[in-house]
Order: C-alpha cells, then structure tokens, then sequence
C-alpha cells in the first residue's frame, strides 16, 4: 500500500464528521477514562506532596533533665546524628518559642517562670521515615542527661500507616481504572467499527488491502484519543480552578499549587495516554472486524 | 479467465452448495449463471471473487490457481474484478461521485486523474448531475447504475453480477442489462447470476445452468437452460 497521510487523514476526518455521534462518544468514553486516571493520578501526587511537607517539618526533641550540661548534650546529640542540623535550645528560649507557637493564646504562658521548661536539644529530621525516626530517637536517648526523647511518633506513625495505605489502595485501584478504561474504550471503538463493518466489507470488495482499510480507522482513533486526553487535560484545570479557592482559605494554596497539583508532565502523559488509547483500542477493534469478515 | 477443476463447496452442517463443477469461461465471454434459489449461483461467484475457498476441486483465475495464492496478494487480485450485487453494496455516507472514485483511489491513482474518470463514467450513465448526492437518495435503478459503474471503474478483466436486476422494474433492468452488455462488447468478461427468464430470452449468450450445487447444463440453448434438462 503506498502511504498517503494526506488522504487517509482526510477519509478519517470525513468519516469522523458523517458520522458524528460515533466520533461523539468515542471521545466521550476516553474523555471519562482519562479524566478519571487524571483526577486520580492528581489527588494521589497532592496527598503525597501534603505528607512529604508535612514530613519534612519534623525534629526530634530531646528534653534535658535539670542541671544537665547543655553544650555537652548538644555536642553528644550532633554525634550521634551525623549531618543533621542540631540546635540547642534554653528553657528559656523554649518558652519564647511557645509563646510564638501559641500565637494570640500566648496569654496562658502569662505567670509561667523561665525555668518552668526544660532545656531542649532539637534535632531537625526532614523527610525521615517512622523507622528512621525511632532509630535515631533510640541513639538520642543515651545523650549525657537526656530525660526523655520525643521523636513526634503520635503524628508520624498515623500518617506513615495512612500512606502505606493510600500506596496500597491506589495501586489496586489504578489497576482496576486502568482495566475498566480498557474495557469501555474498546468496547465503544468495537461498537463504533462495528457500526461501519458494510464500509469495511465494500472496500475489500474492490481490493483494498488491510492496510488500507485499517488506516482511516487508525487515524479516527488517534484524533478521538488525543481529543479526549486533551479535553480531559483542560477539564482537569478547570476542576483545579474550581477548588483552588477552598485548597487556599484551607492553607493548602501554598503547597499544591497549579504546577504541584497538576504538572505539564502528568497533563502531557493524559494527552499521550488518551492518543495511545485511541490508537491502541482502534487497532484491535478494525483488526478483529477484518479477522470476521475475511472468515465470515 | 475463469477454469473450476471438479470444485466443490460444503459448509458445515449442509449440504454441498457447489458438488463437483468443472467448467471454463474464456476472456471476454459473457455468461449467464442460472438455477432455482440455493442452486449455488451466489456461492460460486463468492468463490471466483476469493470471498471464499473451495472444499475441495481447483478454481484458476487469470490462469492462478487462487489456493496458492498468500492472503495479502488476493486484494491485488480482486483489483481485476467488479463486483455488482442485487443489494448495490454502496456506501451510504459518501457521495455518489466518492463510491465510484473507490476503486481507483484504493489504486492510489492520482486524485485528479480520479475525478476525471468519474465524470466520464457518471456522464456515461446519464448520472453526472447525482454526482454529489447520497446514495440513498437516488432511484433503485440510479443506485444500481451508479453500482455498475464502480465496478467497471478501474477497467476490471472481469465483472460478476449476482441477481444485479432482481430489485429493479423491467426498464431498469434493461438499463442495467445494457450496461453490461457493453462492458463486454468492450472486451469486459462478464459472468451474470440471475433467475430471470426474460433476461436470459432477450440476450443470446452463454448459460451455465446450477441445480443443487450441481452444473446441469453448460450451453447456448435457452430453452434447455429454462427447462433445466442438461
């Protein structure tokens, strides 16, 4: 067959506009399916990016008991958690840090004497993981005078469990997405070929090859798929412009901006994901009608 | 042009639609086939135009035997043949002009070499003012006109026609009859199916005569092809 873009692009195209309710919700369906992936893949890669900030504000606490030897413990502490930034902090250095901690509640520390905290060694740990942290705590305990170490398990281990969870669920659930996509995208471009089996029938009639027959169907799908995946790009930051406001009055504008939420790359990969679709689910579609008829 | 060795054609859980038919059609004849309904006309065509392959026997084509030809050559050879059936077969989202350029586009010819042809082969049908309508909007006898011509479009070596007047009113009929009849005159090999007695008394020619899948008779005499005695 010789190959002739022009004109199987414009075959595609005229069958797309004859027969426009086809076209219609071919697009629709990989439309839905990407849209869905997208929204998913985006709430997946937010939630991620909220508990790596959130992470990454964690320190390890190491409380002094009285008249224990600051700088010693200091020093002792940096030793044992090589690289990590190390901070001593008087009781009542501490205490002005609560205050400010506190913010307009602050009045409550009002009669609270400088010694009423302890010294405090603060061991930053951003990004650390629960195991991590619970080892270093453990290194941290033997620093000449420390009384207790707080290592921040109460927040932490809820929110690790919670990823390990949502890494879990996702993954089942991206599987069972990406399957059901499969399915409802060939099905539909197997309907919508199917609709067109006289035309296919015709045309090997008067010797069209395969090839021939099948290119115009390619393109069709190709153009359903990256319109779909584009529509879907453009419905996504439609929907993230939608929720911005609510993400902003809850704090969260700073963290998940438009480029955080939804980067180029994961907009470009809908996109390519909807063409690949499109492409993929009209291939096997005309294949398995001229397969029918050629048996027929 | 056309040679069937003993050809045989059985589907499963029939009985034989072709059993045992051995006959040879030279270049440029023209041929009727006829025979009572289910005598195997329409297989026979389907098995010339490689819709189908024989149970057993031999069918040579263009002097190829066609069980030896690869799928992907057969649509190479189907560009030698035009196909007309009683139902038209025209696409019906394209325009008149779109389904007789069909064969010479599948032939890659140059698009305004294409459109040249076209004109001509509409004007020779009366029917180059429809050139731009659909399908379903014309007449019987217009669509099937319309279906003679595309086949004839690429200058096939051969045309098969089955039933190609059986939806159409006896002046139609002539109409198509005509055009076939000067594809032949043309040097066109034309084999045409049909169970109508009118057609098969008005034009002297060749009849091949099927009962049961069996060839019963093979000859000019009409009234022996109407009795169906061999």
């Amino acid at each position: 067959m010789t190959f002739r873009p022009l004109y199987f692009t414009r075959r595609a195209m005229d069958a797309m506009i004859r027969g426009p309710y086809v076209t219609l919700i071919g697009t629709a369906t990989i439309f839905v399916a990407v849209f869905a992936t997208g929204l998913f893949a985006a709430a997946l890669g937010g939630a991620e990016r909220l508990l790596a900030a959130w992470a990454g504000e964690v320190r390890i606490s190491i409380y002094l008991a009285p008249g224990a030897d600051l700088a010693a413990a200091r020093a002792a502490a940096a030793a044992a958690a090589p690289g990590r930034e190390v901070r001593a902090v008087t009781s009542a250095e501490a205490l002005r840090d609560l205050a400010v901690e506190l913010g307009d509640e602050a009045r409550v520390l009002e009669g609270v004497g400088p010694g009423a905290l302890s010294d405090e060694v603060q061991v930053a740990a951003p990004g650390i993981s629960l195991a991590e942290a619970r080892a270093l705590a453990a290194r941290l305990r033997s620093v000449p005078g420390a009384a207790d170490v707080d290592y921040g398990e109460a927040l932490l281990g809820p929110l690790e469990r919670f990823v390990r969870r949502a890494r879990t669920t996702s993954a089942v659930l991206f599987a069972a997405l990406a399957l059901a996509t499969a399915v409802l995208v060939s099905n539909t471009l197997r309907l919508a070929v199917f609709a067109r089996r006289d035309e296919i029938e015709i045309m090997k009639l008067v010797g069209a090859t395969d090839a021939f027959v099948a290119a115009p169907f390619l393109i069709e799908g190709l153009a359903q798929g990256l319109l779909g995946g584009g529509l879907a790009a453009g419905g996504l930051l439609a929907a993230y412009a939608a929720v911005s406001p609510r993400l902003h009055a809850a704090g969260l504008g700073r963290l998940l901006t438009v480029r955080d939420a939804l980067p180029p790359s994961l907009l470009l990969a809908l996109v390519a994901g909807g063409a690949l679709v499109g492409l993929l689910g009209s291939a096997l579609s005309v294949a398995r009608t001229l397969r029918r008829i050629s048996t027929s | 042009m056309i040679q069937l060795f003993h050809v045989s054609k059985e589907y499963p859980g029939d009985g034989p639609a072709l059993d045992d038919v051995s006959l040879n059609v030279e270049k440029g004849e023209f041929v009727f086939l006829t025979g009572p309904s289910g005598a195997g006309k329409s297989t026979l065509l389907k098995l010339v135009f490689c819709d189908e392959a024989p149970t057993s026997g031999q069918l040579l084509l263009f002097g190829k035997n066609v069980a030896k030809l690869p799928a992907r050559a057969v649509p190479y050879l189907r560009r030698n043949i035009g196909v007309v059936f009683q139902d038209f077969k025209l696409l019906p989202r394209r325009t008149v002009a779109e389904n007789v350029a069909l064969p010479l586009e599948v032939q890659a010819l140059p698009p305004k070499e294409i459109r040249r042809r076209v004109r001509a082969l509409l004007r020779s049908v009366g029917l180059e003012h429809r050139g731009d309508k659909l399908p379903p909007s014309l007449s019987g006898g217009e669509q099937q006109r319309v279906a003679v011509v595309r086949a004839l479009a690429a200058a096939p070596a051969l045309l098969l026609a089955d039933e190609p007047t059986g939806n159409l009113d006896p002046e139609r009929t002539l109409e198509v009859m005509e055009l076939l009849a000067s594809a032949s005159a043309r040097g066109t090999t034309v084999v045409v199916a049909t169970h109508d007695r009118s057609i098969l008394e008005r034009y002297k020619r060749r009849v091949l005569v099927l009962e049961h899948g069996r060839l019963v008779s093979d000859g000019a005499s009409i009234r022996r092809a109407a009795r169906g005695t061999p």
